[in-house]
């Protein structure tokens, strides 16, 4: 029997995956249960609270200045992934497609600044912005947040750029195309699809950053999402959880759920380009 | 014949450069430049200093107890890591049903920032009100509060559990790469042979898997050495600098004490650390594509 066969095997699997899923899910079920209770539950330990206080998060939303936050969150991520993913397209063109005097050196220096995390440069970095007087500005962490994307993004984008064949650029020349014709005919839109990948993962990567923005933004108005929750959190004496938890909550369920939606094609596209 | 700034590597490459160059460079050589001089808590040089920053770094006891956590942090992570997303990946290699849903939810850790994570976690951790210990005592397993991250016995090894889970996705996703790359009918002629399962793993599977594996252990060698938020956002480093790896510890050097001179130096040896990484993960990268 076939079917008993793949049954008994999805058992199985799902008995063996049981204590990792129980541990991923674990802290969404803390932050939904806590941010449903109502305050005076919140210390006590019990799993569900009396009445679901579906209000909190509309409490949470001023008492955590959730709105200003979740802009400079939006505009920080939009933006960088814009500029990041602007300036690794072409660099990726180049990389996959030409031999050049110097192409050593460019991969190299990208591979090291990938490996390099924001965290050991940034004093460097943070004298940067004092010298330029853009402490305290959304601007100067959108080039940050751009620059420490490009060396995967350029990454991602030529693996996959190396896929698709260069013969077809070259007959839209022989047509009679000139280069730009042919980029924006034949070739940008068959990366398309690796285009929406590098941007989905720029956008995640400066959605969630924290280093940087901890050090470079100062003043309550500048704060992203991550840094808003975290001064909520450090260095109070009275947390108000049930708002932590909903501001967490409600800062994380969108990015997860297009995550989930889009996991399948994002994971491809990673190992895609992993592998290569 | 076509003469184009789109044909041109330079020009398609320069804004890419020069923006990676100025915002990765210029902090490097203030780094290299600081780290060399005397210089007070408000950043202003006093002079040439030779390596007296390097040697006050390398003579201070709390680096070399950072020092030695970081090791601790980084391979009990990786180690972790790897030994469970092996399985995973296997299990999530195979047809069964719900697999859709089971990808999502182990994928699903990447998707929340490392911060909300770890705050959350602390929360859950708390020692009164935390829900970690309200569901142990539900299923019996203590009958006592724990303080999860109130001693450093728990704390650290907490946080490193917490670095493995989110560790995993990634690691995962390598794995289903590699295994993906497996002809089966290699499987096919081990089964005919009549091999068992656990020989079809170690002759074929693992060998097989071993330049994923590589890649994956020095990948994420680099980004948990990195971590950052989950020590930071949980327990700040303390008790008593207890959790402090390099990284929390040199955040602490440059904007809390105001070391920055000393916070520069283990800035420069943390980078040259991370460039021995690198030249790991190159000749692996290399010698995986020679094969």
């Amino acid at each position: 029997m076939k079917i008993s066969r793949k049954l008994k095997r999805s058992i199985l699997s799902w008995v063996v995956l049981s204590p990792l899923i129980v541990a991923v899910l674990f802290p969404f079920a803390v932050m939904f249960i806590t941010a449903i209770k109502p305050a005076t539950e919140v210390l006590k330990p019990t799993w569900w609270p009396s009445t679901p206080q579906w209000q909190n998060f509309i409490t949470m939303w001023n008492a955590t200045n959730f709105g200003a936050a979740l802009w400079n969150s939006v505009y920080v991520a939009v933006l960088s992934t814009l500029i990041s993913v602007f300036v690794s397209i072409p660099a990726a063109y180049a990389l996959s497609r030409f031999r050049f005097a110097g192409k050593g050196f460019v991969q190299q220096f990208l591979l090291v600044s990938q490996m390099l995390s924001p965290i050991v440069l940034v004093i460097g970095l943070f004298r940067l912005l004092v010298a330029l007087k853009l402490l305290d500005n959304l601007n100067a962490v959108v080039f940050v947040y751009a620059t420490f994307n490009i060396a995967f993004s350029v990454w991602m984008l030529q693996s996959y750029f190396s896929t698709i064949p260069k013969d077809l650029e070259e007959a839209a020349w022989m047509e009679g195309a000139t280069p730009w014709q042919a980029l924006r005919k034949v070739f940008l839109p068959l990366a398309l699809p690796a285009m929406t990948v590098t941007a989905i993962f720029s956008f995640i990567n400066a959605w969630n950053e924290f280093v940087i923005a901890l050090t470079m933004l100062r003043n309550q108005a500048s704060y992203t999402l991550p840094i808003q929750v975290f001064s909520l959190v450090a260095g109070r004496y009275t947390v108000e959880w049930h708002h932590v938890m909903a501001a967490a909550f409600v800062a994380t369920i969108p990015v997860a759920v297009i995550f989930a939606w889009l996991q399948r094609y994002l994971v491809r596209g990673l190992a895609l380009g992993a592998v290569k | 014949m076509n003469r184009s700034i789109f044909t041109n590597p330079y020009v398609l490459i320069a804004p890419a450069f020069l923006l990676a160059a100025f915002i990765i460079l210029w902090p490097l050589f203030q780094i290299g430049e600081i780290s060399l001089s005397n210089v007070n808590r408000f950043g202003q040089l006093k002079g040439f200093a030779g390596l007296e920053n390097f040697a006050a770094v390398v003579s201070d006891p709390q680096f070399l107890a950072a020092g030695w956590r970081t090791v601790i942090w980084t391979v009990g992570i990786v180690a972790g890591t790897i030994l469970v997303s092996i399985p995973v990946a296997l299990i999530l290699n195979e047809d069964f049903y719900g697999r859709g849903l089971a990808r999502i939810i182990v994928m699903l850790p990447w998707a929340v920032s490392l911060t909300m994570t770890a705050i959350v976690w602390r929360w859950a951790l708390s020692g009164e009100s935390g829900m970690l210990n309200s569901a142990l005592k539900g299923l019996g397993l203590i009958d006592q509060n724990i303080q999860w991250l109130a001693q450093a016995a728990t704390a650290f090894p907490v946080q490193i559990t917490i670095g493995i889970l989110v560790s995993i996705p990634f690691t995962t996703t390598i794995f289903l790469g590699g295994l993906s790359s497996i002809p089966d009918d290699l499987y096919e002629a081990a089964k005919l042979e009549g091999a068992s399962g656990w020989q079809i793993f170690f002759s074929i599977t693992l060998p097989l898997l071993r330049p994923f594996i590589n890649i994956a252990v020095v990948m994420n060698t680099i980004s948990v050495f990195n971590s950052f938020p989950i020590i930071w956002a949980t327990t700040q480093g303390g008790p008593a600098n207890s959790t402090d790896i390099l990284v929390t510890y040199l955040y602490k050097l440059g904007f809390s004490f105001g070391k920055l001179g000393e916070a520069s130096a283990l800035s420069l040896m943390m980078f040259a650390l991370l460039l021995v990484f690198t030249i790991i993960y190159v000749r692996l990268a290399m010698r995986g594509e020679r094969a």
